[in-house]
């Protein structure tokens, strides 16, 4: 028999292996994520296609069908909300908020001990949060922050590690295009998984910032507090520091109320932070490069959603996700074990590759397979494997996976936060960034811990808005 | 997330073509980031219309569906050019001369085949759309200029991986460690000095009203 016709002959879930197979060499030989995923996908409807009508015929219908796909796929409402978010974040470092937020957050927290540490994690938080970028909010902070913490005569390790791991908490606190993502590829609602990260974000940098409070206490001659500002003083820093809150404020309660689309939120906070940036002195030269960076990434993240989907739809004809589900379903172990394993693996493979696109390629596999080892999609809480409904474990899951994601930009081998914490503070090797965050990255285990025993903290949210 | 790698420039033909043809790209991104800025423009207008005076946009869901398709794939070629893209280099990364660059010959030939089919299958899309004058559901916008814009953007796409085909060639018979015209491969080192001097440029300008006012 030759090739061609063992190849015509093969079961469905057979050639998916294939195909996923061909789509990991193609990832790891440097393919670029996107294209790598349509190549691998749309091979495979060549190839399922041509087994049933003879290559001709086939490849014809797999060039219709995967040449609708990046138009259809990309011309919805729901992620016209993804360039909104990108836009707030270059915009933002325009609007003077940087600085404007390290000094409130000094005059408010400052007093705790090990204050400075504190007022860098929720500075770094609030405007990763707004920025959504991890890895250029550290790049800003190693700036502004860390020389008043090493003036103050803070170990040098620790106020690289605040830095680092501060700008770890972009992509739980709203507006997050991350978790857009997540929610378009495994189609829950956008607006849910944006308000479920809110309080794990939130208890995120509660966590941290207890951290150094904690070993502010426990340790000598750590940096003292930062006391003896007037309550006008505090009020005062406020309004610089404003438009952030602002921001995370209008998307929450317009999600939440349902006075507006999620898109209409975020067109509203780059408006806001756009008549800031302008305010400040942003012209033409800052707006074009902000435009053409903006425009970048938007191209990115949406060449890589129609890559994924060629493939997903290749998968809807392979049904390989359903083989998958069965299997992992199937095996003599604890769901949570298997859960825990698959987070793991997650682990290991954000060292080396960037979190969208990880996402990307592995949920529409693993996913389903997730949602049938909770119990299904319709299961209810009480029936479920983790304690959470079928919507609860989509939102659950999500919330938990991106912050796994997450924990990779602070470790070993490509922790980009803390090259970039390294690369600008030249009194600090890499060595002492990556050992500066070991007490934030355990905190992060702990916490991720935390998320998963107590789905609640995830899913109150979204439960009131009647996503339960 | 998206960093630019660097591109190394000289006299050569290569060179010059992918500078010309850069100017090109830039200009579609920037439309592309442009019709951004509308969209955000756009939808606060709707929404604060429709808050004060109770007067949303007619057709507003039509539009922002039709403008999606120009945001996604004006700057796909510059996003190229630039290394945008992302991916996974943890073994080209480990590898140098004729060797990398044959496979990143290998990898830019599977992208043009792919875009290749690509643009034929989405030209047919457009085709299908224009010839049935098919239009959006609620203030009929014709769905042709967007659904053109694929075949359009991809083939500007191909011509740019053409371009960096051509580089990768010359890079390998050359076996040259600086090659032009194509985006060299940089460590985590790099790509964070890198971002971050892009993000430390545009924080100068930040004045600093907090501490001016004391």
């Amino acid at each position: 028999m030759g090739i061609f016709a063992s190849m015509a002959s093969m079961d469905s879930v057979s050639i998916g292996l294939w195909v996923t197979a061909l789509m990991m060499l193609l990832v790891v030989i440097g393919v670029r994520v996107a294209f790598a995923a349509a190549t691998a996908g749309f091979f495979g409807l060549v190839w399922i296609f041509s087994a049933k009508l003879g290559f001709e015929k086939g490849l014809l219908v797999a060039i219709k069908m995967a040449g609708t796909i990046p138009h259809s796929k990309v011309s919805t409402l729901a992620l016209s909300l993804i360039p909104t978010f990108i836009l707030i974040g270059f915009l933002a470092y325009h609007a003077g908020l940087t600085r404007a937020l390290f000094e409130a957050a000094k005059r408010w927290v400052g007093w705790l001990p090990g204050g400075m540490g504190v007022a860098t994690v929720f500075s770094t938080a609030g405007f990763a949060a707004v920025s959504g970028a991890s890895v250029a909010t550290s790049a800003v902070f190693a700036r502004i922050a860390i020389p008043e913490m090493l003036k103050l005569g803070y170990d040098k390790r620790f106020a690289a590690g605040v830095v680092a791991a501060g700008g770890t908490l972009a992509s739980l606190i709203p507006p997050s295009a991350i978790l857009v993502i997540y929610a378009i590829i495994v189609e829950q609602d956008v607006g849910a998984l944006l308000m479920a990260g809110f309080l794990p974000g939130a208890v995120s940098a509660l966590i941290y910032g207890g951290l150094v409070v904690l070993l502010a206490t426990t340790r000598k001659n750590f940096g003292p507090p930062v006391t003896g500002f007037s309550w006008k003083q505090r009020f005062q820093s406020l309004p610089g520091a404003m438009p952030i809150f602002l921001v995370i404020a209008i998307i929450m309660v317009c999600i939440y109320g349902g006075v507006g689309t999620p898109t209409e939120a975020g067109s509203l906070g780059a408006f806001i932070i756009l008549v800031m940036a302008l305010f400040k002195g942003m012209r033409w030269k800052e707006l074009r490069s902000s435009l053409m960076e903006t425009a970048k990434l938007t191209v990115m993240i949406f060449t890589i959603i129609w890559g994924v989907l060629i493939y997903v739809r290749f998968l809807g004809f392979a049904d390989l996700p359903g083989a998958f589900s069965s299997w992992i379903t199937s095996l003599d172990q604890s769901p949570m074990l298997t859960l825990i394993m698959i987070l793991l693996a997650y682990a290991v493979l954000g060292m080396f590759m960037d979190a969208i696109g990880m996402l990307l390629l592995t949920l529409p596999v693993v996913y389903p397979a997730v949602i049938a080892l909770n119990g299904g999609e319709a299961v209810t809480a009480a029936d479920s494997a983790f304690g959470v409904s079928g919507v609860g474990c989509s939102i659950w899951f999500g919330i938990i996976v991106v912050k796994m994601a997450e924990i990779c930009l602070i470790t070993p081998p490509i922790g980009l936060n803390c090259f970039v914490v390294a690369g600008v503070r030249p009194e600090c090797s890499v060595q002492d960034v990556f050992r500066g965050v070991t007490p934030f990255f355990i905190a992060d285990v702990i916490t991720i811990a935390v998320l998963i025993a107590l789905p609640g903290i995830v899913l109150w949210l979204p439960g009131l808005m009647g996503f339960s | 997330m998206s960093g630019s790698t660097t591109i190394l420039l000289d006299k050569s033909k290569l060179s010059l073509a992918d500078q010309t043809f850069l100017k090109l790209e830039s200009a579609l991104n920037l439309l592309g980031g442009i019709i951004i800025i509308a969209l955000v423009l756009f939808a606060t207008v709707n929404v604060l219309g429709r808050w004060l005076f109770d007067m949303p946009i007619d057709g507003y869901i039509d539009w922002v569906e039709q403008s999606m398709a120009f945001m996604a794939f004006l700057g796909i070629a510059y996003t190229q050019r630039e290394g945008g893209h992302i991916r996974m280099d943890m073994l080209v990364s480990r590898l140098h001369g004729r060797r990398l660059w044959i496979v990143e010959l290998v990898s830019s030939v599977i992208m043009l085949l792919l875009t290749l089919a690509l643009i034929y299958g989405s030209y047919l899309h457009f085709w299908r759309a224009y010839s049935i004058g098919d239009s959006s559901l609620d203030i009929d916008l014709p769905t042709w200029p967007a659904k053109f814009i694929v075949p359009f953007a991809l083939t500007v796409l191909a011509l740019r991986l053409l371009l960096q085909i051509w580089g990768y060639i010359r890079a390998a018979a050359e076996n040259s460690d600086q090659p032009v015209a194509v985006p060299l491969i940089e460590d985590a080192a790099t790509v964070a000095a890198k971002e971050a001097a892009s993000i430390i440029i545009s924080d100068d300008i930040v004045s600093d009203d907090i501490k001016e006012k004391e």
